[in-house]
């Protein structure tokens, strides 16, 4: 079994110091992202901004229209991957699991290559009437459509265990991912450029229209997650061993996958997919508080939103005066961590 | 009173229980011996309400286990396993202080947590208290489950819980399969204690030894079939241990020393040297 960090260190005021410093970095780097970019807004004048109500300045609408919606969105996205990363590797009791196991990216991926590749032509002017909104739709719907199939027949025989959701979310992955070859294949070249963008992630030109919706549905998933955090730990314990303790072991991995859902599928849909945010934070506050869910959620929130936050100030303003998708930055952090980890882990078993 | 009642139960086509009543009251120490696959496991995962039956019925204090959520059976009764599957980094205390989950209504945090103290003092586990669980010997994991299991079943021993809602059980699945010889014993003295404080306990063990030492009742079963049941020395006769273990055997009873097995040299299951 993969896990990390065996040693039991005096965690009691590592605990109680972890979430205020991670609170106050999250300010900070809001304040940061704020600030710097292609119109530099210095912090004084954020104050300002925000204490007075100014005539409409150039600064005002780029704090306010841009950037507010943009740092916001990447905070709660990157709270919420947090967040229901820690969920999922509770649920599958594997420090390397996934959201995108309970089909989450692929469903997300369908609905948002159907409405590019198809959408103007099964729907005349569909596109036109939803405007901004008809890719987010399409991802939301396309993630809770296939997570909930993936639901139904992990559920089929009336039990609802964990090797028949991992073994149903292979399967509808891989079923998934031929549509979608399907539908690249036959989409043109700027469809096959929307397509590319939205897969690497970004957190670029959203509205508040977008933003506030998203930020509703993930904070209810990230509360409803937090107050389970008792029922996970005893859930790792052991199934029949948690609901010896008292626990309603069914209806914990169906509220567990239900947030999951809502929650991944709200970011999905207005950001793209963001990989490896969901992994790479649970295990980093695993290390550092253990895996009690009463810190390991919060801290998970907390890290996550600072993770997302940086790499998306770190995306928009390498190559100034364009953008590196998100995903490709997350990505190109998680991906060699996750090696690390792997060989940590197999050093470990070694000895 | 916790019963089973003519149980049936089958997985497979095979059937692990035939037609079994077993019961244990309070302040008893039940002991459910016999072969691998006897259905002792079994008898025991029906009678904490986790195995389906086809028929029969199993009744905690007067009522079908099935009637109670599983928060309510937390509070009556603590179930001890044989395998653990926690492979996440807690440490012994946190994994002892999970069994405050179901009393956290009618008890305060202090109490809980005093609860989970005197457990872990109980099966002297304090020095590996702050310990990593997944870094300890099979043993001592063991004990901590047993720890565990015990603060689980602390609040529902005090007077005024047994008044309210009746005897609360113990049920343990081999907790001294990875134990050394002082704490076989230590163990099964402290599941001795629980039913002397109230409980109802019973549990599944391997050692007849053991079994004789601390039992009030023992029951022999065979192929999920119950053999016979009744006091140690009444039991675990020369002839069923010949008819149930197909081992040459008897059971010493020494005053001063505890009942122990002792088996006979010309033994099928022992290979001559020639």
């Amino acid at each position: 079994m993969l896990a990390l960090g065996h040693v039991v260190i005096e965690r009691e005021h590592v605990r109680k110091g972890l979430i205020p410093l991670l609170v106050l970095a999250c300010f900070f780097i809001w304040l940061a992202a704020l600030s710097i970019g292609g119109v530099a807004v210095s912090w004084s004048d954020i104050i300002t901004l925000f204490s007075s109500a100014q005539p409409t300045s150039l600064q005002q609408t780029i704090l306010f229209e841009i950037r507010l919606p943009r740092v916001l969105l990447s905070l709660i996205v990157g709270a919420g991957l947090g967040v229901c990363g820690a969920a999922m590797q509770a649920i599958f009791r594997n420090p390397l699991a996934d959201p995108g196991l309970i089909g989450v990216s692929s469903g997300a991926a369908l609905g948002a290559v159907t409405v590019i590749v198809l959408g103007n032509s099964l729907f005349t002017g569909f596109t036109n009437t939803l405007g901004l909104y008809a890719v987010p739709i399409g991802a939301f719907v396309g993630c809770l459509a296939v997570c909930a199939f993936i639901y139904r027949i992990s559920a089929f025989s009336g039990q609802f265990t964990v090797i028949s959701l991992l073994l149903a979310g292979i399967a509808v992955n891989a079923i998934v991912g031929a549509f979608i070859g399907v539908l690249t294949l036959i989409s043109n070249d700027q469809e096959l450029r929307d397509l590319t963008f939205w897969s690497m992630g970004s957190l670029a030109g959203n509205h508040w229209a977008l933003v506030l919706p998203s930020l509703i549905a993930i904070m209810v998933a990230i509360i409803g997650l937090y107050r389970l955090s008792q029922p996970l730990n005893l859930y790792l314990l052991g199934e029949a061993q948690a609901k010896h303790l008292g626990l309603n072991v069914n209806a914990l991995k169906k509220r567990v996958f239900m947030l999951t859902a809502l929650c991944i599928g709200a970011a999905v849909a207005v950001t793209g997919m963001i990989g490896f945010v969901g992994f790479v934070v649970p295990h980093l506050i695993r290390l550092i508080v253990g895996t009690d869910h009463r810190y390991l959620i919060p801290g998970s929130m907390l890290l996550g939103a600072l993770l997302l936050t940086a790499s998306d100030l770190l995306a928009r303003t390498i190559i100034l005066p364009a953008e590196v998708p998100i995903g490709l930055i997350t990505s190109a952090l998680g991906g060699p961590f996750f090696l690390i980890m792997l060989m940590k882990t197999y050093k470990n078993m070694a000895k | 009173m916790l019963s089973l009642v003519n149980a049936t139960a089958q997985r497979g086509g095979n059937s692990l229980l035939n037609n079994v009543s077993l019961s244990v009251g309070a302040g008893e120490c039940v002991v459910i011996v016999g072969p691998n696959g006897a259905g002792k496991s079994s008898a025991l995962k029906a009678l904490s309400g986790d195995l389906t039956l086809q028929s029969g019925n199993v009744y905690l204090n007067d009522t079908t286990i099935g009637q109670f959520t599983p928060l309510e059976l937390a509070q009556r009764r603590a179930v001890l396993t044989q395998s653990y599957e926690l492979a996440f980094p807690f440490s012994v205390t946190e994994v002892v202080e999970m069994a405050s989950f179901c009393h956290q209504e009618q008890c305060s945090k202090q109490q809980l947590a005093h609860y989970a103290r005197q457990a872990i003092n109980e099966v002297e586990v304090n020095h590996l208290a702050h310990k990593c669980f997944t870094t300890l010997s099979g043993g001592e994991q063991q004990r901590v489950q047993l720890a565990r299991v015990l603060a689980q079943l602390s609040p529902a021993l005090e007077p005024s819980v047994i008044a309210k809602q009746g005897t609360p059980y113990l049920l343990i699945d081999e907790p001294t399969s990875s134990l050394d010889l002082y704490h076989q014993y230590h163990v099964m003295s402290l599941a001795r204690a629980a039913a002397d404080r109230g409980a109802g306990v019973i549990i599944v063990v391997h050692d007849l030894s053991l079994a004789a030492s601390f039992a009030d009742k023992l029951y022999v079963l065979k192929s999920g079939k119950l053999v016979t049941s009744g006091k140690a020395n009444e039991v675990l006769t020369s002839d069923v241990l010949r008819e149930v273990y197909n081992v040459d055997a008897s059971l010493t009873l020494a005053s001063g020393q505890l009942p122990h097995l002792v088996i006979s040299q010309q033994n099928q299951c022992i290979t001559q040297r020639t």
